[in-house]
């Protein structure tokens, strides 16, 4: 009991003082940079979001009017790559990597081959976290 | 081995190097050699993608297979050389 009540007014005498206004500038600071970050586009990266898919579809659109096989009247939200769009196989290929390079993502293998439409591209790429 | 080199690729498989092929051109820091990298890939798989028989479909892939290892090393010793100036073709762009 001795011991413990002498150990307490040791300890109290031994602590060492809080610089407090320091504390509080780091604070400050550190409550400066999330709204700076709120404001930039990485943060939603790094979250994961999603994009609109009315974007999506629009820029899947312009990415296919600029690919040079393919007339851009011809090109409508539901076109089919090969039935309506004459792509083959390899044009497919070719599509779905110049969407990897505008949506800075990288499309596996076994999804790749499911993207045969601009439905389906549309559909996988607003699902997808990365995509930018 | 001889026997499994000589049956022709599925459709997959191909289309599997093809993209790789563009994965692997797309890597190179010099406009010039990415972009004739994916235009002679692509060029040549509509090339040969008529091969009818099955050794020359599968000597072809083969050949493909080979090149895509002689780009993947490329893409590395181009990366040590890169100069630091990008081509005004690329500036353009941004």
């Amino acid at each position: 009991m001795a011991m413990a009540a002498a150990r307490r007014a040791l300890l109290n005498h031994l602590r060492v003082p809080v610089a407090r206004p320091a504390t509080a500038a780091a604070v400050a600071a550190a409550g400066s940079v999330p709204v700076a970050r709120l404001l930039s586009s990485t943060t939603e990266v790094e979250k994961g979001s999603f994009l609109d898919k009315g974007e999506v579809a629009d820029r899947v659109v312009s990415v296919i009017k600029n690919f040079q096989k393919i007339e851009p009247s011809k090109v409508t939200p539901n076109a089919h790559f090969q039935k309506d769009l004459g792509l083959d196989s390899l044009d497919t290929v070719e599509i779905v990597m110049a969407f990897e390079e505008e949506f800075c993502l990288e499309i596996p293998d076994n999804e790749a081959e499911k993207i045969d439409s601009i439905k389906t591209a549309v559909d996988f790429i607003a699902s997808h976290p990365q995509a930018k | 081995m001889a026997a499994a080199a000589a049956a022709a690729p599925s459709k997959a498989q191909v289309l599997s190097l093809f993209r790789a092929f563009l994965r692997t051109g797309r890597k190179f820091s010099d406009y010039n050699i990415r972009e004739y990298t994916v235009r002679r890939a692509a060029d040549a798989f509509r090339d040969n993608r008529a091969l009818a028989d099955a050794p020359a479909a599968a000597a072809a892939f083969a050949d493909g297979k080979q090149q895509l290892e002689v780009a993947k090393r490329q893409v590395l010793v181009y990366s040590l050389y890169a100069p630091k100036a990008k081509s005004v073709v690329e500036m353009k762009i941004q």
